[in-house]
């Protein structure tokens, strides 16, 4: 964690944010804040919400109520892919392409450089199989090339979605230390991550989320001190707040 | 909202979202295998229609006035591009669909709407696609056009051109209804079956309805399938080009409208309520437009030429009152052969039914059924033909105006050919089948990989 980005201001906020699939609440009143820079943790179990916030955050669907403000100001729907991209789990698109299309597309659209393509390519170790096609990829590569997409955009703000998830212990450390440049870079990452482990030893802030509620915001010390445990790891608090 | 901060959103260049869904449509193997399938379709049908010809050319050696009745447009490219009518009714929606139902059942969707492009922008590229598709089937299907050359056959090109822009529009109609029906399904298997309800459910109302008085005679024109007729019979309408676009338009809009999974559904209510009644309306006035031309060489939609110069030169209004109900055979013939002439001819026509649509069963009891008054400048007179030997000189009388002598000259000749269509097989079950494997082919090879992406290929 750098104390830059939990000082840094207030790029994003979720405000009173409500989704409802028929009787059932899956979001209810959700609000909190994004910092520039900063690597926001979304945690939680699974079936908490944090997919469906992720995509109501993003638009990909439609939320009952609330809002979302970028610097203060309105994000209306249509204008919400201009400011952040979302990243989402499970999938596998465009299976039949290969892989160096489908990265060189990203860039092509977003009008990255060559190198910049590469240089996205070489971090996330893609090299070995950009002639493969999609469908062909084991679900590690799979997860690198959704994070290369994701990367090769120009968002300040990238929410990704369980992003280490087919990862083993090392590739998860290696593409820490890849999100963690990003950061510094300056872009905001928002992580969705059901592994508590892996969420505290990436993330500056983190959400606490549990049955479609928001339980807790703030740094790990900020839970410590809540709880009255200056020792707790982030499944104490976890368990201790929810 | 102007931020510094934003992705370049609108400034996004097109040609990579084209290549893209290019590559979509044709790295899957939906397209391929309907072009295959086309192969033998559009050669057998061919085929047939060659030897047919050959057949009616070979009496026509004995009759001069058979053989100048003789015309490729009916005896082979009409026949032959059936074989294209099954292929787009039947399996471009499963290509089409394609286009968008693999990226909802991926998932890839989700990646879709984010990307720097307006929705409506993502369906026009969606809509090249479907309309690059189509074109290969309609070029695969034209190369009977060169073999029907080759055998020294007869083209007119504006008919032939003709035919081909109606069937074009046909093809890209039912990719436009079939990405539509991508757009509100979750599913490749369920946007088919609603595309097939809508081509399945055409032909129902050709078969149940046409020829129907009133509102079922009108819903019968609804039919997709009366798209292709006007085409098929040489005519080039403005009013079916601009309704046909207007409701290839109409089915893109209401595509664009339900692709974006984050509208609320009843936003999505509405605006396709306001799309469907804006495209209604240019609908309805695309049936008020009355241009149309003949583009046959055999001018089988007009007068002779003697009798369109006289007849365009009456200004006056024309009245026709016909005492038949719409689905009397005789009213068809009149329809055919005089009264849709007549309205192409003459500046001024006006027909209305007497029956007020009843049907022959309660009109026949009129005394006056079977007639038609012919109302010009004061003048009135009434028959019972539907020729137009009989009609014509009646209106040039009520018009006091001499009956045009014939011009001579300008009879179709007819073009019979005796030909023999089997080198098309050759072509339709063997090279061209060949060709498009190999284009498969070539179309699954990796891309070339630049080097420098592969040289730091180790992760850091």
């Amino acid at each position: 964690m750098t104390a830059a980005s939990v000082a840094a201001p207030v790029l994003m906020q979720v405000e009173r944010l409500a989704k409802r699939y028929g009787d059932q609440h899956a979001l209810t009143d959700i609000s909190f804040a994004m910092n520039a820079g900063e690597v926001l943790g979304l945690i939680g179990p699974n079936g908490a919400g944090k997919t469906t916030l992720l995509r109501a955050i993003a638009g990909i669907v439609a939320a009952d109520d609330g809002q979302i403000l970028w610097r203060g100001t309105a994000l209306p729907l249509p204008r919400r892919r201009e400011f952040l991209f979302y990243l989402p789990d499970g999938v596998r698109p465009w299976e039949d392409q290969y892989v160096a299309r489908v990265a060189e597309l990203f860039a092509a659209i977003y009008g990255r450089s060559e190198a910049f393509l590469a240089d996205t390519i070489r971090s996330l170790g893609l090299a070995p199989v950009l002639h493969k096609r999609i469908a062909a990829l084991s679900k590690g590569y799979g997860r690198r090339l959704l994070l290369a997409l994701a990367l090769l955009t120009p968002h300040p703000l990238v929410m990704m979605d369980e992003p280490f998830d087919g990862f083993d212990l090392r590739q998860t450390r290696d593409i820490m230390n890849v999100l963690r440049k990003v950061a510094g870079s300056g872009r905001t990452l928002v992580l969705a991550i059901h592994q508590l482990g892996d969420a505290a030893r990436v993330c500056d802030r983190f959400v606490l989320l549990a049955e479609g509620r928001v339980r807790g915001v703030g740094t790990l010390s900020e839970f410590r001190a809540q709880i009255g445990q200056p020792a707790a790891a982030l499944e104490d608090v976890f368990l201790a707040l929810t | 909202m102007r931020s510094p901060d934003t992705a370049a959103a609108h400034h996004a260049p097109i040609l990579p979202l084209l290549a893209k869904e290019l590559w979509e449509i044709t790295s899957g193997r939906a397209l391929w295998i309907m072009l295959l399938i086309l192969c033998p379709l559009v050669g057998y049908s061919f085929f047939q229609a060659v030897s047919l010809y050959r057949e009616a050319s070979s009496a026509g050696q004995d009759s001069p006035a058979l053989a100048s009745s003789l015309s490729p447009l009916d005896g082979v490219l009409v026949p032959t591009f059936g074989g294209l009518y099954l292929v787009a009714t039947l399996l471009f929606p499963f290509v089409a669909i394609r286009t968008l139902g693999s990226e909802k059942e991926s998932g890839a969707l989700a990646l879709l709407v984010q990307l720097p492009y307006r929705v409506p922008t993502l369906i026009f590229a969606k809509m090249a696609a479907i309309l690059g598709a189509w074109l290969a089937a309609v070029i695969c299907a034209a190369s009977a056009l060169a073999v029907w050359l080759a055998l020294h056959g007869h083209l007119y090109v504006p008919e032939t051109l003709n035919l081909v822009i109606g069937h074009l529009l046909y093809g890209l109609l039912v990719g436009a209804i079939a990405l539509f029906s991508a757009s509100i399904s979750e599913s490749a298997a369920t946007a088919a079956i609603v595309t097939l309800a809508f081509s399945i459910g055409s032909w129902v109302l050709d078969f149940a309805l046409t020829g129907q008085p009133g509102v079922l005679g009108w819903i019968s024109r609804l039919s997709l399938t009366q798209t292709l007729r006007a085409f098929e019979q040489g005519l080039l309408s403005a009013g079916l080009v601009l309704g046909i676009v207007a409701a290839i338009g109409g089915f893109a809009a209401l595509a664009a409208v339900w692709l974006h999974p984050g509208v609320p559904v009843s936003t999505k209510v509405i605006r396709s309520v306001a799309c469907v009644a804006l495209v209604a309306a240019v609908i309805a006035l695309s049936t008020q437009v009355a241009l149309s031309v003949d583009v046959t060489e055999d001018r089988r939609n007009s007068f002779p030429a003697a009798d369109q110069r006289a007849l365009a030169e009456l200004r006056e209004p024309l009245i026709i009152t016909v005492h038949l109900a719409p689905e009397d055979p005789r009213y068809v013939d009149l329809r055919r052969n005089v009264l849709a002439k007549l309205e192409r001819a003459m500046p001024r026509v006006t027909m209305r039914l007497a029956t007020g649509g009843q049907s022959m069963v309660g009109s026949a009891s009129d005394e006056a059924y079977g007639e038609i008054e012919y109302s010009y400048a004061g003048r009135l007179d009434r028959s019972r033909s539907t020729s137009p030997r009989e009609i014509l000189p009646l209106i040039y009388t009520l018009a006091g105006r001499p009956i045009p002598a014939p011009i001579a000259g300008q009879d179709y000749p007819g073009y019979p050919l005796v030909a023999n269509g089997s080198p098309a097989l050759a072509w339709f079950f063997g090279g061209l089948p060949l060709l498009i494997v190999a284009l498969w082919w070539r179309s699954r090879r990796p891309p070339q990989i630049a080097a420098h992406l592969i040289k730091n290929g180790d992760q850091a």
